[in-house]
């Protein structure tokens, strides 16, 4: 099954797919904790990539977004080999991602922290974009709704303002795929509509993104389509109401908690 | 109060930037030399400051390249006549390339690697110039490589109408203008780079390496990039003090161990991370040690080295920061108490 995907993706570009795993693996040491994994992601979709914690969600974000190259198979972006390329350098060609442990540097502002996604990657540059950059910060601070927060420094943030702290940075590299790492764990309900009205406002000014979660519960109706894995494996891909119903999800998951 | 918008920081900057102007005018011959020679400490403390204070890649062997610069410098000059300008430049590359030359690999590698290997470069120098004691100059050093400039009869008389007439003075004198000139070109240099967005980069590199990489930029590099320029300045602050008359090519005063602690201990104590800290604690630091070594025994320094300690412990940010927190605070206190009366 898996050969066959290697063999149909191989010369025929499918343009449409912002990013394609092909039969990714990743072991560390012994143990496998990416096994043989496959998918891809459309242009302008939101994806759902869920599975129960420690299905290996995180350790193939690390993969795709280049913390770690995978021990086998590609990843493609736009077509693209990007296989081990290291995650500056993806960032850099449009693909960010956020952390589930935030990362906010505490010596600097919300702003200032915000504005560190902007800067050049080159040790000389004599562009005057510090005014254009600070601009554009306060912008992306008000995208995210942390306008009130600007000038404070991250550890005076609630919880949802670390997470939209995270993916102000994330958008201050102007992603065009952009990977979420857990946004809702510990929100509030009302913090997860929020959350989902900002993914889905990124969605509609041309953006793909796909949104890890333990469950479905925030994802069901933000998502298109939902990638579902377990000990590595994919066990199931579909529409989120195919996935609700599927039996194996519903076994992996170990009485619905769906 | 619309006179000149200047903040109390710049006023404190301006204030001592005329005080090392003039000094000259104001201190004894004798002091100004030293002065001289704690200018040099503060240019290797801002050097070692440049990288480990703001990167937080630590250094303890920054000795390394103050040696690389001075004796090459020194080495081209005695052997090779090459002139002192030239020698200082040469002295000042040759410490870049060590630079690049130990930080590919040790900054590739996140973690203490850095603080080992640096640890280790000056003691694998310290042993080479001890097996050469006839190019090297073994512990007692090189004899002193030629002055950068002689003081020329067209500068000697216009020195001699304003109070400095032996060529003793006339030397101290010129060679305290070169120093300082050095001296605020290096913090001038420092300065720039870490108040741009270099500079945010690298105290960011500092918090989280993970939170700079998701942010699109290499560490790697800039990391490389400031052990390198901390290096080839250091370098080149050696190179210029051999060819001075305050300083010659010696192990003591270059490359042993205790010239690497110390500089890092200035740099703490004055205030990591913020380049005037570094630069200020060098010279007073100097002056303190040299005080303490010229006229007491042993037991002062164990006196001097212990209230470093104490400073550790009660102002881990270092003095610089505290005074200018003090200085904040008490402004912010003279405005308060001065808005209900006006």
């Amino acid at each position: 099954m898996s050969s066959q995907s290697t063999q149909s993706t191989d010369g025929t570009a499918n343009t449409d797919d912002v990013l394609r795993l092909e039969n990714v693996t990743k072991r560390f040491g012994g143990v496998v904790a990416v096994d043989d994994l496959s998918f891809s992601v459309h242009d302008r979709e939101i994806l759902g990539f869920i599975g129960p914690n420690g299905a290996g969600k995180s350790t193939t974000f690390n993969c795709v977004s280049g913390a770690f190259p995978p021990t086998d198979g590609k990843v493609y972006y736009r077509d693209e080999d990007i296989t081990g390329v290291p995650q500056y350098a993806l960032v850099e060609k449009g693909l960010a991602r956020t952390y589930q442990t935030f990362r906010p540097l505490d010596d600097r502002t919300v702003l200032e922290n915000v504005s560190l996604s902007m800067v050049p990657n080159k040790l000389f540059s004599i562009e005057e974009f510090r005014t254009d950059v600070e601009d554009r910060a306060k912008d992306i601070c008000q995208q995210v709704g942390l306008t009130e927060y600007m000038h404070q420094t991250p550890d005076e943030l609630p919880h949802a303002g670390l997470l939209r702290l995270e993916v102000g940075r994330a958008l201050g590299t102007d992603p065009n795929l952009l990977l979420v790492d857990e946004p809702f764990a510990g929100l509030t309900p009302e913090e997860v509509e929020r959350t989902a009205t900002l993914f889905r406002s990124l969605r509609e000014n041309g953006m793909t993104l796909i949104v890890i979660d333990h469950n479905m519960h925030g994802l069901l109706d933000l998502v298109d389509r939902v990638v579902v894995i377990s000990f590595g494996e994919k066990i199931a891909e579909g529409s989120p109401e195919e996935i609700r119903n599927d039996p194996t999800v519903q076994e992996a998951y170990l009485g619905g908690e769906l | 109060m619309t006179r000149l918008d200047l903040e109390p920081r710049q006023a404190v900057g301006i204030v001592c930037l005329i005080g090392l102007a003039s000094a000259p005018f104001l201190l004894p011959v004798l002091t100004l030399r030293q002065l001289t020679g704690a200018l040099f400490l503060g240019m290797f403390a801002m050097s070692w400051d440049y990288v480990s204070g703001y990167t937080g890649q630590l250094s303890f062997g920054h000795s390394m390249f103050f040696a690389t610069g001075g004796y090459t410098a020194a080495l081209f000059n005695l052997h090779l006549d090459v002139t002192p300008l030239l020698a200082i430049i040469i002295g000042t590359i040759a410490a870049g390339i060590l630079g690049v030359v130990i930080g590919v690999p040790a900054l590739r590698l996140r973690g203490p690697y850095l603080a080992l290997i640096t640890l280790i470069v000056p003691l694998i120098l310290v042993q080479i110039v001890n097996i050469f004691p006839g190019t090297l100059g073994g512990e007692a050093g090189l004899r002193s490589p030629d002055n950068l400039i002689s003081v020329g009869d067209t500068i000697a008389p216009i020195l001699s109408t304003i109070g400095f007439e032996t060529p003793f003075d006339q030397e101290v004198f010129v060679y305290y203008y070169l120093s300082l000139l050095l001296f605020l070109a290096i913090f001038a240099l420092f300065y720039v780079f870490t108040r741009s967005y270099v500079g945010d980069i690298f105290t960011a590199i500092r918090e989280d390496e993970d939170a700079v990489l998701a942010s699109g930029i290499n560490p790697a590099k800039f990391k490389v990039f400031a052990f390198t320029m901390s290096g080839a300045v250091g370098g080149l602050a050696g190179a210029a003090f051999v060819h001075t008359p305050v300083g010659n090519p010696n192990p003591g005063l270059l490359l042993a161990v205790v010239v690497s602690i110390e500089v890092v201990l200035i740099a703490i104590l004055g205030g990591m991370g913020t380049i005037t800290g570094p630069a200020a604690a060098g010279i007073g630091y100097y002056f303190v040690r040299d005080f303490l070594q010229s006229t007491v025994s042993h037991v002062s320094m164990v006196i001097f080295f212990s209230v470093a300690l104490l400073v550790l412990f009660f102002l881990p940010k270092g003095v610089v920061p505290w005074l200018a927190d003090r200085g904040r605070t008490l402004l912010a206190w003279r405005d308060q108490r001065g808005k209900p009366t006006t």
